[in-house]
């Protein structure tokens, strides 16, 4: 085990002083200075109401904020909690806030919460998103009550959303990874979860660590690894998504997302080129029910730029793409242009197709993906039109069906997979 | 008199015949070093295409753009290409170890001459490869991010880039196996001065309104971008 370069002299120190624990909440900030606060009191009130008798810790892994994150963590009045909670911690609540070391990203930052969670043998370990003001005390709990009460190694959050949010999740990442993994994930790219030390011991011998994928993608790996290494994994509703402010422009964003989606699947193919079908993932607690509105745009501006893109790509999407999906596609771009139907089959022809030519490296990969966002936009758009004034049962059913389409084209991707290698 | 006429066409036969016991040798050595050499060239070429067979080199070309150019430029595929270059660097050699064995003068030094220029040769051809892996990358690149940066005409830009270095390229691999070289030179400074020109003159003069709309691409606060509208995760 790598700890020494891990955690820090000063960390090791406070770790010594904690002892075991019970409980680790791990929070990873960079220059969150506008939404900490809530996350740490929503943590603490979670230790005194839920947890009073267990031995808590939250570790604040901050990668280098110079908004002066790290001081609001360790400066969190007390007040902020007790004078809202009922109940009292019948232990202390240790509370760290410390810098991870090498490149900002949230995989440092995770390493370090996930190496001291070892070393304090932590039976229950929740990782939470600083970037946020939604996360309420109830919400940290029921992340945690799967992995402590109920030996779950892998909860996934669940949140109540509208259908029509967070496109990337619904139209690419879940369908994709439920049709691989086998496993229904409603959402696999959340920077929530909790995990067992199991789990954990197991996540710490990988080496996905130092990659890229380790670096952007750590959300995505920690889903896929829990579901391809057969830990027992479930999912649990926790307060609404807040919509986050986010800071990384979509281009970026999209390129790590897919890539990590794409780099999973080939780190994880000996376990889902032999998985058949999709299982639910068990549900621990119960869903959030606050109502969701919308989101306010109808998709129209996405889709007009679809037919020049697709026209201006031709050569490069010649290079990834089947002549059949291609000749598809430049049909659905000449004739529909901005009104068009981008269907659930082309969509689905579409990302394997690419994700094919990621895996034999037809050009360079990070190229790949990014011919692949023109066309993501289209098809959001597409399906944002269509759906816009849908009810959210129908959008649902949409989605539903989205997934099915996925599913019933893997033994094809298998086949073409295998014969690539 | 008639027996001076005798002796010198004697004379003659004789040294013709002597040329031709020095002479028959040695052709029949070229023909056996050329025909030897066409066999181990032919044996060098399988062996290369085997090898880059072996090592993938046609997934490579694809990978790095170099398979479209040979097609268009109606080219074979990259492991037949270097084949028969192997080919005839081989073959050739040989050749001209078999012309310089007949021990004509003025071909004397051929084979010297050859193997200087083989070097240069190979290395303009690297260059060749090199330059165009660099500009299909660069080409590539500069499509996909233009398109989605939403630059007006990406294909023109991205095809501009190619070709720039497509250029610059030829006229290094021109360079080094010294072909024209005052005149490639020359040719390719005036080309470059005045495309470099037209594209500063056509930007600043007739495209103030695709100035203005990539300026205000690279400051998305002022106007935001569509994909940019929703939350995607």
């Amino acid at each position: 085990m790598a700890q020494d370069s891990v955690l820090s002299d000063e960390l090791l120190h406070h770790l010594m002083a904690v002892g075991h624990v019970d409980v680790l909440v791990g929070v990873p900030t960079l220059n969150n200075a506008g939404t900490i606060r809530p996350v740490v009191k929503a943590v603490h009130q979670a230790f005194s109401r839920y947890f009073p008798r267990d031995r808590t810790v939250l570790i604040n892994s901050d990668g280098g904020s110079e908004d002066g994150t790290p001081n609001l963590v360790r400066n969190a009045s007390a007040d902020d909690t007790e004078t809202v909670t009922v109940s009292h911690s019948l232990r202390t609540i240790h509370r760290i806030s410390t810098p991870y070391h090498g490149v900002p990203g949230k995989g440092n930052a995770l390493r370090q919460i996930m190496t001291a969670a070892d070393l304090t043998q932590a039976r229950a370990v929740a990782v939470l998103n600083a970037d946020v003001t939604g996360i309420t005390a109830e919400g940290v709990a029921s992340l945690i009550r799967p992995v402590r009460d109920q030996q779950y190694d892998y909860v996934a959050p669940v949140y109540r959303r509208h259908p029509l949010e967070g496109p990337l999740v619904t139209q690419l990442i879940r369908p994709l990874m439920r049709a691989a993994y086998g496993w229904r994930v409603r959402e696999p790219v959340a920077p929530e979860f909790a995990c067992s030390s199991r789990f954990i011991t197991h996540c710490l011998e990988q080496d996905v660590w130092e990659s890229e994928l380790g670096r952007v993608g750590i959300d995505l790996w920690v889903t896929g690894e829990a579901l391809a290494g057969g830990f027992r994994s479930c999912q649990t509703g926790i307060s609404p998504h807040p919509a986050t402010s986010s800071r990384t422009p979509f281009g970026e964003l999209f390129e790590q997302v897919v890539s990590s989606a794409f780099t999973c699947l080939e780190r994880h193919s000996a376990y889902w080129l032999f998985r058949n079908g999709a299982d639910a993932l068990p549900l621990a607690g119960p869903l959030p029910t606050s109502t969701v509105e919308a989101p306010a745009t109808d998709g129209s501006r996405l889709t007009e730029a679809f037919a020049r893109d697709v026209q201006n790509l031709r050569s490069v999407l010649e290079s990834i793409l089947s002549e059949e999906t291609l000749a598809s596609l430049l049909r659905v771009a000449e004739t529909q242009g901005s009104h068009l139907r981008y269907s659930d089959e082309l969509w689905v022809s579409t990302v394997y197709e690419f994700l094919l030519a990621y895996q034999r490296g037809v050009m360079r990969r990070e190229h790949i993906v990014q011919a692949l966002a023109p066309l993501y936009l289209g098809r959001t758009g597409s399906f944002l039109r269509q759906f816009s004034s849908a009810l959210e049962k129908d959008v649902e059913e949409a989605l539903e069906s989205l997934c099915l389409h996925f599913e019933r084209a893997k033994p094809d991707l298998i086949q073409r997979w295998n014969s690539a290698r | 008199m008639a027996q001076m006429i005798a002796n010198a066409v004697s004379q003659a036969g004789t040294n013709f015949l002597e040329s031709l016991a020095v002479f028959l040798p040695r052709v029949f050595t070229t023909l056996a070093i050329i025909i030897v050499g066409w066999l181990i060239a032919m044996l060098m070429r399988t062996l290369v295409r085997v090898l880059a067979g072996w090592v993938r080199i046609n997934v490579a070309a694809e990978r790095f753009g170099v398979a479209p150019l040979l097609r268009t430029a109606d080219l074979p595929p990259a492991d037949a290409l270097l084949g028969a270059i192997i080919f005839w660097l081989v073959w050739l050699g040989f050749l001209f170890s078999g012309i310089d064995v007949l021990g004509f003068t003025s071909l004397e030094g051929l084979l010297v001459s050859f193997w200087a220029f083989v070097p240069r040769l190979m290395l303009a051809v690297a260059i060749l490869v090199v330059g165009f892996v660099v500009a299909n990358f660069a080409w590539r690149a500069t499509l996909l991010a233009a398109v989605n940066a939403r630059v007006p005409s990406p294909r023109l830009l991205s095809g501009g880039v190619r070709w720039l270095i497509l250029i610059l390229t030829g006229a290094m691999a021109l360079e080094q196996i010294a072909v024209a070289r005052t005149v490639v030179l020359t040719a390719f400074a005036i080309a470059f001065g005045a495309l470099s020109l037209a594209v500063a003159i056509a930007f600043g003069i007739g495209g103030g309104g695709i100035a203005k709309r990539i300026l205000e691409h690279q400051f998305p606060e002022q106007r935001g971008s569509s994909a940019d509208e929703i939350s995607h995760l």
